[in-house]
């Protein structure tokens, strides 16, 4: 962790150490890691913006059926283009340490599609067919079919899209989201 | 995308559901955003876009993060927080919590910080504080500072970080569970061996430096632990019963470091795993138990594991999700057609008649082993070949076991657990077989024969798992590769993990009585795991269904700790009675616990505390203590079962809440487009005026005037259910058919209190 030591002052990784759920070491690791994916660019600045597409190369959001909608949601100016902060928060959210609450909190705005605030019926298409992958389709009907399990499952006050405080509840109750919805440095 | 998706009714429901615009529910969400229940601070302060009171304006700025509006807003609504805005460490720790926990980028939590310390600093007044104060916030902030630098240090030296991290990739969570459980056994037993070697082996090696050896040891000798090696350091029966004298004027009471360092040893042991399983049990089956299942949503939220790098494991976990979506809904489809039962019957009878086949099959197997055990024939080197059934019944019967599952009719979780328990009930009935064979044999210096029978069982189960499976898994994977259609070798978690347990479980019971078993288990364990991985990266594929880790951790854990406390329970009943006389470092004492008994407390000196000891061993007061424990425990137990029922209860009402406020709302928006033809005359009749108007328009009685049934009310209910509240049990309230008009969905208390208006106006009229 030679170089990316260079690039940090004492006081900026503390500040880091501070605001997520990293220790500095771990900081630094992330640091390596992001320059790994466009090494010239982050030599220059460290703390520069790379576009989308070169964030997607990172091998953990490579094959992530949310992808796109992961580096948007952590991209600071909303297009999916990420500076090291928002790759730093990313993975902070990611990581072992960050509570359910907030590992909710960002799945929460993940799965939202549309940006209204609610998992509607629109999204949890989108999520389910995302899950299946490219290659295999369910029929109409099947998910017409999950998403009103889900719903019925789900959406305690019957307005046919699930609210934040519903979607937690879910999460809440389930053992494996944060084995699942984690992303190791 | 549009915003009129119409949600289709629920085939389940009986009659026509409400459609709804996404337009519509949105307007409603802002409205639900201003009642009071949202209005309220949380406890925590994340800041919730849509319960935030200034949700518009906050919508506005995020688009510009810099702008200061966005930060003062958030400032503003931590600043309502009295706790956090206090000028000590304690406030400034929360703080800390508080801005990490917010979901805005790293720029503005920046922001916020300044802001935030700036109104701290500004508010608060300086007054000095006492020096007990100080000492406690100084104590604080060391703390705080010294936990940080230790995760920086772990991070820095946490063992096999990549290997693990790239088998997650490859394999998903759930395999690399499996990893994790040989880091953990292999870091709790590197601190097992620590401490043996330095408090036992390394004294008693010091000590033997003056005598000198001269016979050889063969191989056969090297695997039995016989010869030499019997009168070793590797076995209990070694162990000096005296003093070790040192140069100096100190001397090492072996006796004492033996009995203390192994009791503590094992509590210690007891204690980590005891918070372990308990912690993870919490977290996985209590937190998570109980109330609405949510079998597709958890599905749909919680199935891909972001952990996954390689696009090989993306495209099974995706086919598996996909399979997983197909079962789900044929299950539900087939659900249906319910099953007769005399099929039913037959199932539990088959399931019934393979479990007893199978505890029948242990308890024969370990017939035979007392058999085995028994037989003395004169050949040398017997011991091998009783150890040699031991492992290859350890390691074949599971397989069978594995088997046998798959003509039982349980779901697949239900029957991994079965597999496990059956299992495990062999392994370790094998070594309490073992082990009271031995304590009841008699034989001169048993504790030494048993040590050399774990010594020999963890020796002969290396051969097994670490060059005879891997051989084979290799093997199939060849075949795989030469000819495709043969089902592709999968890393089989339940069948290693097992494997790993058995071998804690053999160290559990052998540590006692083969110090250094406890190197000899964390050496193969490091081994293990690179023999572990290279199978799994080599040979072997990522599973095709997925796999559930968490709760399946839990077992594994308990079933580490179960066999730890079988072993406790065993070396309990030893230390209290006779020891062997022949060796080992208590031949010197009548009794094992009179090491500690005579030799620290010298009991035959003090005759009070002798008596004393003497009344609490007495059976009537342990008799006495466990009562008091059942009854504690039964205490406890109904506590849970009520506190549960009230649970069920409030959500129930949480639910039915939901249901009222929705209700409300779509009164109040049916008054403002005008929808309700409203009677200022009525109004004028009083309070009640509105909960009149509801009953006469919505509810439609038949007569048109006050006088109609109150029946009507309760129509919502369940067909058939007694009208009378009073006598109503609670559960029915809930069982309630949805037929889907909300209109009907009336809390039950707010249909107690009209009833009491009907009623009141039935005697009115």
């Amino acid at each position: 962790m030679g170089q990316g030591k260079s690039q940090f002052t004492e006081e900026e990784l503390q500040d880091y150490e501070d605001l997520t759920y990293f220790t500095k070491k771990e900081v630094l690791f992330a640091h390596q890691k992001f320059k790994a994916l466009a090494p010239e660019k982050v030599g220059h600045n460290k703390n520069a913006k790379l576009p989308m597409v070169k964030i997607l190369q990172y091998p953990e959001l490579k094959v992530n059926p949310f992808r796109d909608r992961i580096c948007k949601v952590f991209s600071s100016s909303n297009d999916g283009d990420c500076t090291f902060e928002d790759f730093l928060d990313m993975m902070s959210v990611f990581s072992e340490m960050a509570p359910k609450a907030v590992k909710a909190e960002h799945a929460f705005r993940i799965f939202d599609f549309d940006g209204d605030d609610m998992i509607g019926v629109s999204d949890l298409r989108e999520v389910i067919e995302r899950l299946c992958g490219p290659d295999l389709k369910l029929s109409d009907s099947d998910i017409q079919q999950l998403v009103q399990n889900v719903l019925e499952e789900a959406d305690l006050d019957d307005d046919g899209a699930l609210s934040f405080a519903e979607f937690e509840h879910i999460i809440d109750k389930s053992s494996d989201f944060c084995h699942s919805f984690r992303i190791r440095l | 995308m549009d915003c009129e998706v119409e949600v289709e009714p629920r085939p389940t429901s009986a009659s026509i559901r409400r459609t709804f615009t996404l337009r519509n529910s949105a307007a409603r969400q802002a409205t639900v955003n201003f009642m009071p229940s949202r209005q309220l601070p949380y406890n925590t302060l994340r800041l919730r876009r849509n319960n935030s009171e200034h949700n518009a304006l906050l919508e506005e700025v995020v688009d510009a993060v810099d702008t200061p509006d966005a930060a003062d807003i958030i400032v503003r609504e931590m600043e309502q927080h009295h706790r956090l805005m206090e000028d000590n460490p304690v406030a400034e720790e929360l703080r800390r919590e508080a801005l990490r926990e917010l979901p805005q980028c790293l720029t503005m939590k920046r922001n916020v910080r300044a802001k935030l310390s700036a109104s701290v600093s500004l508010r608060s007044k300086r007054r000095p504080i006492s020096m007990i104060k100080r000492l406690k916030y100084r104590i604080s902030f060391a703390w705080k500072r010294a936990r940080d630098r230790l995760r920086d240090v772990i991070f820095s030296i946490e063992l096999w970080y990549e290997a693990i991290r790239n088998i997650e990739g490859h394999f998903g969570s759930a395999v690399g569970s499996y990893f994790y459980l040989v880091r953990w056994l292999f870091t709790l037993d590197l601190l097992l061996a620590t401490f043996v070697v330095s408090f036992l082996v390394l004294p008693q090696s010091m000590h033997d430096n003056t005598r000198n050896h001269t016979t050889e040891t063969s191989v056969l000798d090297f695997i039995s632990g016989k010869g030499r090696l019997e009168d070793s350091l590797l076995f209990y029966g070694h162990y000096h019963d005296g003093l070790l004298e040192t140069a100096g004027p100190l001397s090492y009471n072996m006796p004492f470091a033996y009995f203390f360092t192994m009791v503590c040893l094992y509590i210690m042991s007891f204690a980590v795993l005891c918070y372990r399983t308990a912690y993870s049990y919490r977290r996985n089956f209590i937190e998570t138990a109980g109330g609405l299942s949510h079998v597709f949503a958890s599905k749909v939220f919680c199935g891909w594991d972001f952990g996954i790098v390689s696009s090989q494991a993306a495209a099974l976990n995706a086919n598996s999700i996909y399979n997983e979506f197909k079962e789900l809904l044929n299950e539900q489809n087939k659900k249906q057609v319910n099953m007769t039962f005399c099929v039913k019957f037959g199932h539990t009878m088959a399931n019934v008649f393979i479990t007893s086949l199978v505890l029948s099959m242990i308890v024969a197997i370990e017939y035979g082993l007392w058999h085995l055990l028994s037989a003395k024939p004169s050949t040398n080197y017997w011991e091998i070949v009783i150890s040699a059934v031991v492992t290859l019944v350890v390691t074949i019967v599971p397989l069978i076991f594995h088997g046998v599952v798959k003509l039982e009719y349980y779901r697949p979780r239900t029957a991994f657990y079965v597999t496990l328990a059956r299992t495990w009930l062999l392994d370790i009935g094998t070594l309490m077989l073992i082990f009271v064979y031995w304590v009841r044999s008699g034989v001169e210096c048993w504790e030494t024969r048993f040590g050399q029978e774990a010594y020999r069982l963890v020796l002969l189960d290396a051969i097994i798992s670490l060059f005879v499976l891997p051989l084979v898994e290799f093997l199939r994977a060849l075949v795989y590769k030469l000819n495709p259609n043969t089902p592709a070798p999968e890393f089989n978690i339940a069948f290693n993990s097992l494997t790993l347990i058995y071998n804690q479980a053999v160290l559990w019971f052998g540590m006692l009585f083969s110090p250094l078993l406890v190197v000899c288990v964390t050496i193969k364990f490091l081994i293990l795991f690179y023999v572990k991985r290279e199978c799994a990266m080599r040979a072997c594929r990522p599973a095709r269904k997925v796999w559930r880790a968490a709760q399946t951790q839990t077992v594994l854990y308990m079933l580490v700790t179960l066999s730890l406390f079988a072993t406790l329970f065993g070396v309990g009943s030893l230390f209290f009675g006779t020891s062997s006389h022949a060796c080992g470092p208590f031949r010197a004492y009548e009794y094992v616990y009179a090491v500690f008994s005579e030799g620290v407390l010298r009991l035959s000196h003090h005759h009070t505390a002798r008596n004393f000891l003497t009344f609490i061993t007495r059976p009537g007061f342990i008799a006495f203590l466990l009562m008091f424990l059942c009854v504690s425990v039964y205490y406890m137990r109904a506590r849970a079962l009520a506190q549960r029922s009230m649970v069920q209860i409030l959500r129930h009402m949480l639910i039915l809440q939901a249901k009222d406020k929705d209700f409300l709302l779509t009164a109040i928006s049916k008054v403002s487009s005008g929808e309700w033809h409203y009677n200022p005359k009525m109004a004028q009749e009083g309070p009640d005026g509105h909960t009149w108007k509801y009953l006469r328009e919505v509810r439609k009685p038949s007569n048109s005037d006050f006088n109609f049934d109150a029946s009507r009310l309760s129509h919502s209910y369940v067909e058939g259910r007694p009208r009378s509240y009073a006598k109503d049990r609670p559960d029915s309230h809930y069982a309630r058919s949805n037929d889907g008009d909300t209109d009907s969905s009336f809390s039950w208390q707010g249909s107690q209190n009209n009833l009491k208006d009907v009623e009141g106006a039935k005697k009115w009229l």
